[in-house]
């Protein structure tokens, strides 16, 4: 009963059901434009498997007699799957390429080749469903709490309720949680209908996803229980807490982002393209023996193909090509520390700041994060890899490349590991949470 | 309407604002936040600009180190472009984290401009990035709602507006008055962040050949002015219109969610939904699939090249390609690089016309919306938007098409007719001299005027607004009433 007209004294507010449909309407179209996204991602994927066999056949048929010439031409694919998670949150899957279509020559060359993208797109961002939740439920929070208290007082009612309740912070908590109650309603309309259209397996990944958006609101309860308890006129209340909102989700997060940005730049992917060009095309103006010699100390199964210096021959071409990924090696292995540094750092810095947090957690497990992409581009690099074992002898053997089964290229795909540990998911939220309530504890007592 | 009304309720309005400590408070906090702004936009700038212009005279060094060799050689050795930042992307970073920073310029293929900041961020980047900019356009505004919402729902509520008007102030005067007193207010915090940046020009602008630096300063200065003073007004007129405080500073905070944070991410979006661009793939292949109908220089009974060498071997009246004056090998290559480059730019205009068309959206929303508009001339203005990126683009590919011709003439004139194919070995080789005597690449700034252009509908929005606003106080100031 008591329950019922709580509830009933909440959405009597015309603020409050206008902003529940909001939520609700952005919602949606969150989740529609996540679908859109998945169903992109898909059709690109779909267009690579038609398109792989045709080009083989093509270059096949024009230089069955010269298999180093097809294999300078000829890319396979390597993909990394669409996961219906990444419809919840784009993360960083609208600037990193989920298709990798490579030749055998030097990888590095390949490796950082980026899609086609409108930066103005990447700039705004993605309206996903990730950005509702992170953004704007905070804010619907805000509508639900600010004048838990205020409204009472200012209405004179609240002398009314010290008389007549044991307990005043009770009375409050019942207020807070019938609200919470109705956002949990929302998030679970929200989820469901997500699970629908996005087609997400039930599974404990969706479950955490879940379970994070829950204790991310309760965050944002506990900060609102905190304002109010300092028992201020509802106007202030309402400043105070979309400061705080203003605060945590664009100031600091910016003045971080600013602070990444020069901090730590990324020199080193510049020094690395510049150092794969020369490793390879260097090899053109020396004495082919040493570079034939250097390829057979990284492969010396190879030996047997002998040391071919007299002109132009494939052997000393893929030796070359080989040279661009080995002498830029120093170079290569910088950058990868330099991008795992500012991964950490930003991870660091983000689970101080629970929006932060939240955005990274709802990105590691919809597979969107950076170090994920980064999982994605080492396993291409083992797939090129493999595909070099797999020619190198073809070729320097001077087989017709009618002699391979070209039917077993099919584009191959990675497999993501959104394997993370619910503790380190969870963890920082439950500790905001804890923060948030140990602080409102002084004033609560004295409601 | 008397000024002198005007004046002494801008005045008294100004007055009340800065009483309460909080005020100063806040003008500390703005103030620091805008040193810290200024500082890392000058840090991230020059340490950017510095990598990027160190690593573009590596990547000459490299260039002229080349010995001597076949020409062919070096239009595949090629070189780097080095997008080089503009100065006034201390103040507004615009699409500077999401734009490449590097290509590779080599003959025959057009490579992707990699490197950009987003691409080695993880997902925390997309809460933005604090610049001057965004403090001007972004934060500025909360700051005067949260000091205007109240200025005339509060006079309402506890009665003083009836006292007001029955003492001989009108409406028109009181809307005129408030809206001057927190306009100027509004100056009063943009000072510092219209200091640090000309500050931080001073000392660091003279980073690209400057290009109407102080035209495009000015400029931005201008429409940062006329912004805040449509903000200005927005709060009066909304509190003027509200019963009570708390309703004005809703709806204010509402209006600014919406035009700060729903309008901008939905036009684009929409765009993109409405544009779709092609897969990478569809695009690449759309290019390769013509070429192969025009000619295909990798397949030697192609009809086309089959054409084109015996109508050379007629005009010079010999037999074979190995008696011509020129290397034939470069001439073909010349003419396969000549067909390649206008597919690839005819296709690649027709992508950038997609992009366009999905950013149209936010230009034509920024008609309604003075957020999006400042925030579109900020960006044009400061050479950080959409178009400056897309004129290194093509600065680079020019760059890259005259490099390979280059080459191409070299081989023709200098490599033997005799030599037919291949590009190995050193005796069929060019003097390195050459390899220096070709200019090395320099990233221009983009046109002041394109800047203008493209910022033209921002500022007839702005200039709108503010007509807009004028119209509007006169058109409240007649129907509101005191209760």
């Amino acid at each position: 009963m008591k329950y019922k007209l709580f509830l009933y004294q909440c959405i009597r507010s015309r603020e409050v059901l206008l902003s529940l449909v909001l939520i609700l309407v952005l919602g949606l179209s969150g989740i529609f434009i996540g679908n859109r996204h998945l169903s992109e991602r898909q059709h690109a994927i779909d267009e690579v498997k038609d398109y792989q066999k045709t080009h083989f056949e093509r270059h096949v048929s024009l230089h069955n007699d010269d298999l180093g010439l097809l294999l300078y031409y000829v890319k396979f694919s390597f993909i990394n799957p669409v996961n219906p998670l990444s419809g919840l949150s784009i993360g960083q899957s609208d600037v990193n390429p989920a298709i990798k279509r490579i030749t055998i020559k030097t990888f590095e060359a390949q490796k950082h080749d980026s899609d086609l993208i409108n930066p103005m797109n990447l700039h705004s961002g993605n309206l996903d469903f990730s950005f509702v939740l992170i953004y704007l439920m905070p804010l619907l929070v805000i509508v639900f709490a600010f004048n838990v208290v205020s409204e009472e007082t200012e209405t004179g009612t609240w002398r009314l309720v010290s008389i007549q309740t044991r307990s005043k912070l009770g009375f409050v908590i019942t207020k807070l949680s019938v609200r919470l109650l109705l956002m949990v309603i929302v998030l679970v309309l929200l989820f469901s209908t997500a699970k629908v259209v996005l087609n997400v397996p039930f599974s404990t990944n969706l479950m955490l996803l879940f379970a994070m958006a829950f204790l991310y609101v309760v965050f944002w309860f506990a900060l609102a229980f905190f304002v109010v308890c300092f028992k201020k006129p509802s106007g202030f209340n309402a400043l105070l807490l979309l400061s705080v909102w203003l605060v945590m989700l664009i100031l600091w997060p910016a003045g971080i982002n600013a602070f990444m940005a020069f901090k730590y730049p990324v020199p080193e992917a510049l020094n690395t393209a510049i150092a794969q060009r020369d490793g390879y095309h260097t090899k053109w103006d020396t004495e082919k023996l040493p570079t034939i010699q250097k390829f057979y100390d990284h492969y010396p199964q190879f030996k047997e193909y002998g040391y071919r210096t007299e002109g132009f021959n494939w052997l000393w071409y893929y030796a070359m090509q080989q040279m661009g990924d080995d002498d830029s090696q120093k170079e290569r292995a910088s950058l990868t520390a330099k991008i795992k540094l500012r991964e950490e750092r930003s991870r660091e810095m983000a689970s101080w700041i629970p929006n932060m947090h939240m955005q990274l957690a709802f990105n590691r497990v919809a597979g969107t994060s950076l170090d994920q992409h980064i999982d994605f581009l080492n396993s291409t690099e083992a797939f090129h890899e493999k595909l070099r074992l797999f020619f190198y002898p073809k070729i320097f053997e001077e087989q017709k490349a009618e002699s391979i089964d070209w039917n077993q290229f099919e584009p191959e795909y990675f497999e993501t590991s959104s394997e993370t540990k619910p503790i380190f998911l969870l963890t920082p939220l439950l500790l905001a949470i804890v923060f948030a309530l140990l602080i409102s504890i002084p004033k609560a007592r004295k409601l | 309407m008397k000024f002198a009304n005007v004046r002494l309720l801008a005045l008294h309005f100004i007055r009340n604002a800065v009483q309460p400590k909080s005020f100063y408070l806040i003008y500390l906090l703005f103030v620091l936040l805008t040193v810290y702004a200024t500082v890392s936009g000058i840090q991230n700038h020059v340490v950017q600009n510095d990598i990027r212009k160190s690593y573009q005279v590596k990547a000459r060094h490299s260039w002229e180190a080349n010995p001597d060799k076949h020409p062919h050689r070096m239009a595949h050795f090629g070189t780097f472009a080095f997008r080089i930042g503009s100065p006034l992307g201390m103040f507004d970073y615009g699409l500077e984290s999401f734009t490449g920073s590097t290509v590779f310029l080599e003959a025959h293929r057009q490579n992707s401009v990699n490197f950009s900041d987003a691409s080695f961020s993880t997902g925390t980047l997309r809460f933005g990035e604090l610049s001057m900019a965004l403090l001007a356009q972004l934060v500025l505004p909360l700051i005067l709602i949260f000091i205007g919402f109240s200025s005339i729902a509060a006079d309402r509520q506890n009665g003083t507006l009836k006292i007001l008007i029955s003492q001989g102030a009108n409406w028109l005067e009181i809307l005129f008055g408030r809206s001057i007193g927190l306009f100027i207010l509004a100056l009063l915090f943009v000072l510092p962040v219209i200091l640090a940046t000309l500050i931080a020009l001073l000392l660091y602008g003279n980073t690209l050949t400057s290009n109407g630096l102080w035209w495009r300063f000015a400029l931005i200065v201008l429409g940062y002015i006329l912004f805040l003073f449509v903000v200005a007004v927005t709060t009066i007129l909304v509190s003027a219109q509200s019963k009570a405080p708390k309703n004005a500073l809703l709806r204010l905070l509402g209006i600014w969610l919406l035009m700060v944070v729903l309008l901008p991410k939905s036009a684009q979006t929409l765009g993109s939904y409405w544009y779709p661009k092609p897969t990478k793939l569809a695009f690449q292949s759309a290019i390769e699939k013509e070429e192969i109908q025009k000619g295909d220089s990798h397949n030697p009974d192609d009809p086309y090249y089959k054409k084109l060498r015996d109508s050379v071997l007629a005009v010079h009246q010999v037999d074979e390609v190995t008696d011509l004056p020129f290397n034939y090998g470069g001439f073909v290559m010349r003419e396969g690089e000549k067909i390649s480059s206008t597919l690839y730019r005819k296709h690649h205009a027709d992508l950038l016309k997609t992009y366009q068309d999905q950013n149209n959206m936010s230009r034509y929303m920024a008609l309604l919306n003075p957020y999006m508009a400042i925030k579109q001339l900020s960006m044009s203005l400061s050479g950080t938007d959409f178009s400056s990126y897309i004129d290194f683009q093509e600065q680079a590919d020019d760059y890259r098409y005259e490099l390979s011709q280059k080459m191409n003439e070299l081989q023709m004139q200098y490599i033997s007719p005799k030599k037919k194919s291949g590009s190995e070995g050193k005796t069929h080789v060019v003097d390195h001299e050459h390899w220096s005597a070709f200019p090395d690449f320099v990233h221009r700034a983009v046109p002041l005027k394109k800047s203008i252009a493209e910022a033209a509908l921002a500022f007839i929005s702005i200039g709108l607004w503010g007509f807009l606003s004028f119209g509007l106080l006169l058109l409240t100031a007649k129907k509101a009433s005191a209760l």
